[in-house]
C-alpha cells in the first residue's frame, strides 16, 4: 500500500515537472516574442527570459536523464517490458530526430545563403562610388570655398580695422557664406557677420581648427548640422599689416551646402551607412538566427525525447501490467485484475485476460468447494468408520494398507492406523491374530478371489476369536489399479451370548423341571424313614436308613445343582455403587480362611485403589466363585496357596482395576482351556462347571474382561479387568466392537 | 529490425546528441579573443558647489572594443551613457537614491565627411571631430555639468555621489541585443566611481 502511494506521488511529481518545463519554455517564448516587438522591455525581461529558459531546459533535461536512467536500469534488470520500451523509445527518437536534424541543416543553409544573397557586390560598389562621387563634389565645393576664403583673407590683410566690419559683411554676402568671423590674438573675436538675424554669438575656434591653423594649414571641412543639413567650414590664418607690427589673424567662414545637393548627399550617406550596417550585422544576424534555430531544435529534441519516453511508457504500461498479471496467475493468484487502458487491441487483450483470470478463479473456487465437499465426505466416512464396530481395511492393489478403522485395530489387536502405507504382510509380522487374519485373506487374494465371504477363527493364547469376514474389489479408476476392502466383524461375543442364552434357557428349564419333583422325593424319603425305620428290624432299618439318607443327600445335592443353574440363568438388574474393594476382598478371604485350614490365602492390594464403582453383590459373587474354585482345585493338595492381588491397570489408556487369583494347584487341562468359561465345563471332581461361567458372565456384565491361563510354575491364574468407574465403563463400551450396544442394552 | 535499437544504438544516439550540443555551444561561445577588448573607466570625478548648484567635473577613459569600433566605422551609432546618482546616506536603513541623472551621447561616423559626430542626446548639441580619439576625448571630459540644486538636498545629511559610464544598446533591435548579451565586447561598462558630496 505504501509502495503504491509512493509510486503515485512520484508520477504526480514527474507530471508536474513536465508541465512546468513546457509552461516555462512556452512562457519564455512568449516573453521573447513580446520583447522582439517592444525592445525597451528586453533589458527588463532578459534575465527573466534567460532564467525561465534555463529552468525549463534543466527540468526537461532532468526528466530526460531520469527517464533514461530508469530505462537503462530496467533494461539491465530485465524488467518485463523494458526491452520493448527501449526499442520504442529508439524508434520514436529516430523518427523525431532525423527529420529535425534534416530541417535544421537545410534551415541553416537557407538562412546563410538567403542572408548572403541580400548583399550584392555591385550594389556595394555602386554605393561606394556614390560616396566617392559625393565626396568629389563636396571636395570641389570645399576648394571653391577655401579659395574664396583665401581671397577674403588677402583683402582683410590690408584693410584697416575700422573698415573690417563693413567689408566683412560685404565679402560674406559676395562669397555666399552664411557666417564669417575674424579672430585676433588668443581667439579673440574681432568681427563677425551672419546672414541670420537671430544668430547666436559665434563660438571660439575649436581645438582642431586652432591646431591646424597653428601649423599654417588651412582648415576646410564638411560639417553635419543638427538640422540634418551640412555646411562647409573653412578657416585660414593670415598676417595683418596694420599700423603697428604684423599680427596673425584667422578668418573662419561657414558656407551652406546647396539644399538640393545636401539632400542628395544626405541620401547617399544614409544609404551607404545603412548598407554598411547591414553588412556589419550580417554575420551577427546569421549567428542570431542560427542560435535561435538551434535553441528551438534543442527544445524540440528534448521535447521529442521526453515525448518518446512518455509515449513508450504509455504504450508499454498495459503490456507490463499483462506480464505482471501473467506472472501472478502463474504463481496461482487468480484474483489478479488489470485496469482496462482503452478500447483498442491492447484493451481487448487486457479484457480477455481479466475474463480468463475470472474464469480461472471461479474454476478454482468450484474445485476448492468440491475438494472441501470431498474432504467433508471423507471425514464423515472416517467418523462413520471409526464409530463402526465392524473392522474395515482398505488395501491397495499391491496389498499395502490404504486405510483401516479403529474397530479393525481393536479386533486384530494391532494399531493398524499407524501401519497405513505398509504391506499388510509386513504389518502382521509378530502379531499372532493379525498373522492368522492376513494368511486367510492372502490365501483368497492369491487364489484370485476378488469377492469372498467367510467366517474365520483366530486362535488366541486363551480362547479364540471368531470373525465374519468379507472382501470386495474396489472399482478401478484410470490411474490406480483396483484395491480391496475387507470388512470383518468379531462375532465371538455374539456367539458367546447366544451360547450363554442357550445355557440360561437350559438351566432355567432344568431347574423348573427338576426342582419341582425333588421336594416330594425328599419328603417321601423322610416320611418313609420316619414311618418305617422304627418298626423295621435292625438290618432292614439300616438299609432303609442308608437308602433314605442317600435319597435325601442326593436330593439336596440336586437342589444345590438346580439352585446353581437357577443362579446362572437369573440376571437381576445391575446396581452400581462405590465400594471399597479391598475391604470386600478381605471380608470374603477371612471367611474362607476360617473354613479352610489346609489352604493359605493371601491378599495383596494396592493402596492407590480404594473405591470402585460396580455392583457390589456381583463382585462379591466373583470373589466367592474364584476363591471357591481355587479352594476346590487345591483339595487334596498339601501346601495349597491362593494369592489374590488387587491393583490398578490400564487397557488402551482406560483406567481399570485388576483382580488376579492364582493358585498352585494342577491348573487347567490344556485340551479344555478354551472352554473353561463355558457352563458345565470343569476339571474338578466335585465342580458343577458353572463357577467360572458365572464369573465370566458377571465380569462381562461389568464390561470387563477375564482371561485364564496356566502359570509357568504350575497352577492356574485368572485375570479380571473391571472398569474403575462409570467413565471407564463408558470408554470400554465405546471401544469394544460388537459389544457396546449389547452391553448398553443390558446395563 | 529491432536489433538496430539495442543498447549500442542508444549509445550512438547519445554520442550524436552530444556532438550536436557541443557544436551548438561551441558556436554560441565562439569569440575572437585576439581582438581588442574595450573598457570604460572613470579616472577622476568630483563635484563643486557653484551658485548653490552642484556641478560635476570628471575625466573618463573610454576605449572601444574592436567590435564596437567596427560597428562605428560601419555607420552604427553608439550610445554612451553616463549615469550619476546622488545617494543619501542613512544610518539604520539602506541608503536612498535621492536623485538620478543619465546623460546620453550619440557617437557616429559620417563616411561622406569622414568625421565623428558627438551629439548630446539630452540637449541636442553636437560637435564633430576628424579623429575618434578627439571624439572620445571630448566624451571623456565632463566640465561644470550641473547635477542637482543644493536646495533639493536635506540639510546636514551626508550624501554620496557616484558615476559610471556604459555603452547603451537599447536603441538596437531586440534580436541584436539578445546577441550582444552574449558578447563581452558589447558589454562596456565602468565600475561605479563614488565620492562624498561636499557641501
Amino acid at each position: 500500500m505504501v509502495r503504491m502511494a509512493a509510486r503515485t506521488l512520484k508520477r504526480i511529481i514527474f507530471a508536474l515537472m513536465s508541465i512546468a518545463s513546457v509552461a516555462l519554455i512556452l512562457s519564455a517564448l512568449f516573453l521573447l516574442t513580446q520583447t522582439v516587438q517592444r525592445s525597451d522591455d528586453f533589458d527588463r525581461l532578459q534575465d527573466i527570459i534567460l532564467i525561465i529558459n534555463v529552468a525549463g531546459g534543466l527540468i526537461l533535461l532532468f526528466l530526460l536523464i531520469a527517464n533514461l536512467w530508469r530505462l537503462l536500469r530496467d533494461y539491465r534488470a530485465n524488467v518485463p517490458g523494458a526491452k520493448l520500451k527501449a526499442r520504442m523509445v529508439g524508434m520514436l527518437v529516430g523518427l523525431a530526430v532525423l527529420p529535425l536534424i534534416v530541417v535544421f541543416y537545410f534551415s541553416i543553409q537557407f538562412i546563410n545563403r538567403g542572408i548572403d544573397s541580400w548583399f550584392n557586390v555591385q550594389v556595394e560598389e555602386g554605393l561606394e562610388n556614390a560616396i566617392k562621387l559625393s565626396q568629389a563634389a563636396i571636395e570641389f565645393r570645399k576648394r571653391q570655398h577655401l579659395y574664396a576664403t583665401i581671397q577674403i583673407s588677402q583683402k582683410l590683410a590690408v584693410l584697416p580695422d575700422r573698415q573690417v566690419i563693413f567689408e566683412l559683411s560685404m565679402m560674406r554676402r559676395e562669397s555666399g557664406a552664411s557666417e564669417m568671423t575674424l579672430y585676433g590674438d588668443n581667439n579673440r573675436i574681432l568681427a563677425t557677420s551672419s546672414n541670420s538675424a537671430t544668430a547666436t554669438f559665434p563660438k571660439p575656434l575649436s581645438e582642431e581648427v586652432s591646431l591646424q591653423i597653428q601649423q599654417n594649414r588651412p582648415f576646410v571641412s564638411l560639417e553635419p548640422l543638427n538640422t540634418g543639413s551640412s555646411e562647409i567650414r573653412t578657416a585660414i590664418s593670415f598676417t595683418y599689416r596694420g599700423n603697428q607690427a604684423l599680427k596673425t589673424r584667422v578668418i573662419q567662414a561657414h558656407f551652406p551646402v546647396d539644399e538640393r545637393l545636401g539632400e542628395m548627399i544626405s541620401s547617399v550617406e544614409n544609404s551607404f551607412s545603412e548598407y554598411q550596417q547591414l553588412v556589419f550585422f550580417r554575420e551577427d544576424l546569421k549567428d542570431l538566427l542560427t542560435i535561435t534555430l538551434t535553441f528551438v531544435l534543442l527544445l524540440s529534441l528534448l521535447a521529442a525525447l521526453y515525448g518518446a519516453f512518455v509515449l513508450s511508457r504509455r504504450l508499454v504500461a498495459p503490456i507490463q501490467d499483462l506480464v505482471a498479471g501473467t506472472r501472478a496467475v502463474a504463481m496461482g493468484n487468480f484474483d489478479t485484475r488489470l485496469p482496462t487502458p482503452s478500447r483498442d487491441e491492447i484493451g481487448f487483450l487486457v479484457k480477455s485476460f481479466n475474463d480468463m483470470t475470472q474464469r480461472l478463479a471461479t474454476a478454482r473456487h468450484e474445485a476448492a468447494l468440491s475438494q472441501a465437499l470431498i474432504e467433508a465426505e471423507r471425514t464423515n466416512l472416517e467418523v462413520i468408520l471409526a464409530r463402526l464396530s465392524t473392522g474395515v481395511i482398505a488395501l491397495e492393489s499391491d496389498l499395502k494398507i490404504r486405510t483401516a478403522n479403529q474397530a479393525s485395530s481393536a479386533i486384530l489387536g494391532i494399531n493398524l492406523e499407524k501401519k497405513v502405507g505398509t504391506l499388510i504382510k509386513k504389518a502382521a509380522k509378530d502379531q499372532p491374530l493379525m498373522e492368522q487374519f492376513v494368511d486367510i485373506v492372502c490365501s483368497h487374494l492369491d487364489a484370485g478371489e476378488t469377492e469372498w465371504r467367510e467366517q474365520i477363527v483366530l486362535r488366541e493364547e486363551i480362547g479364540r476369536r471368531i470373525l465374519t469376514c468379507a472382501c470386495i474389489t474396489l472399482p478401478n479408476d484410470e490411474n490406480n489399479k483396483a484395491g480391496f476392502v475387507i470388512v470383518f466383524d468379531d462375532i465371538t461375543a455374539l456367539l458367546q451370548a447366544q451360547r450363554d442364552a442357550a445355557w440360561g434357557e437350559v438351566a432355567r428349564r432344568l431347574a423348573h423341571e427338576i426342582k419341582n419333583p425333588l421336594t416330594p422325593i425328599q419328603l417321601s424319603a423322610e416320611r418313609m424313614r420316619r414311618k418305617y425305620l422304627s418298626s423295621m428290624d435292625k438290618q432292614e432299618a439300616q438299609i432303609l436308613d442308608r437308602a433314605t439318607h442317600t435319597i435325601v443327600q442326593q436330593v439336596e445335592a440336586m437342589k444345590e445343582m438346580v439352585n446353581a443353574f437357577s443362579d446362572y440363568a437369573r440376571a437381576p438388574d445391575m446396581e452400581f455403587s462405590s465400594f471399597d474393594i479391598d475391604k470386600l476382598a478381605n471380608e470374603i478371604i477371612d471367611l474362607y480362611r476360617a473354613q479352610e485350614n489346609e489352604v493359605s490365602i493371601s491378599l495383596t492390594s494396592d493402596s492407590a485403589i480404594s473405591l470402585v464403582e460396580g455392583d457390589v453383590g456381583r463382585v462379591r459373587q466373583i470373589f466367592h466363585n474364584l476363591i471357591r474354585n481355587a479352594v476346590e482345585a487345591l483339595e487334596g493338595t498339601t501346601g495349597g496357596q491362593i494369592d489374590v492381588q488387587i491393583g490398578p491397570a490400564e487397557i488402551d489408556d482406560i483406567k481399570m482395576i485388576q483382580i488376579r487369583v492364582e493358585d498352585n494347584g494342577p491348573g487347567f487341562k490344556t485340551e479344555s482351556v478354551n472352554q473353561i468359561f463355558d457352563p458345565y465345563v470343569t476339571t474338578k471332581p466335585k465342580g458343577t462347571g458353572l463357577g467360572l461361567a458365572i464369573v465370566k458372565k458377571l465380569v462381562e456384565e461389568h464390561i470387563g474382561t477375564i482371561r485364564a491361563k496356566n502359570r509357568s510354575d504350575g497352577g492356574a491364574m485368572i485375570n479380571i479387568y473391571l472398569p474403575l468407574n462409570e467413565s471407564s465403563r463408558e470408554q470400554m463400551i465405546a471401544k469394544i466392537p460388537g459389544r457396546s450396544e449389547t452391553r448398553r442394552g443390558q446395563v | 529490425m529491432f536489433n538496430l535499437f539495442s543498447t549500442s544504438f542508444f549509445k550512438k544516439q547519445i554520442c550524436y546528441a552530444a556532438f550536436i550540443a557541443a557544436f551548438i555551444f561551441g558556436n554560441c561561445l565562439a569569440d575572437d579573443t585576439a581582438e581588442r577588448e574595450g573598457y570604460f573607466e572613470v579616472r577622476s570625478a568630483g563635484t563643486e558647489l557653484v551658485n548653490e548648484v552642484h556641478t560635476l567635473d570628471s575625466r573618463l577613459q573610454l576605449v572601444l572594443s574592436s567590435e564596437a569600433l567596427a560597428a562605428l566605422e560601419s555607420g552604427v551609432t553608439l550610445t554612451i551613457e553616463m549615469q550619476i546618482q546622488v545617494i543619501r546616506v542613512r544610518r539604520f536603513f539602506v541608503d536612498n537614491v535621492d536623485a538620478e541623472l543619465a546623460i546620453r551621447y550619440a557617437l557616429e561616423y559620417r563616411p561622406l565627411s569622414q568625421r565623428y559626430i558627438v551629439r548630446n542626446l539630452n540637449s541636442g548639441d553636437q560637435d564633430s571631430f576628424s579623429t575618434l580619439y578627439s571624439a572620445l576625448n571630448r566624451l571623456g571630459r565632463v566640465q561644470n555639468l550641473p547635477i542637482i540644486d543644493d536646495a533639493l538636498l536635506i540639510a546636514e545629511k551626508p550624501y554620496r555621489v557616484r558615476l559610471r559610464a556604459m555603452l547603451n544598446t537599447q536603441q538596437y533591435p531586440a534580436s541584436l541585443r539578445l546577441l550582444f548579451f552574449w558578447r563581452g565586447q558589447w558589454q562596456l561598462q565602468s565600475e561605479w566611481y563614488e565620492w562624498q558630496l561636499e557641501r
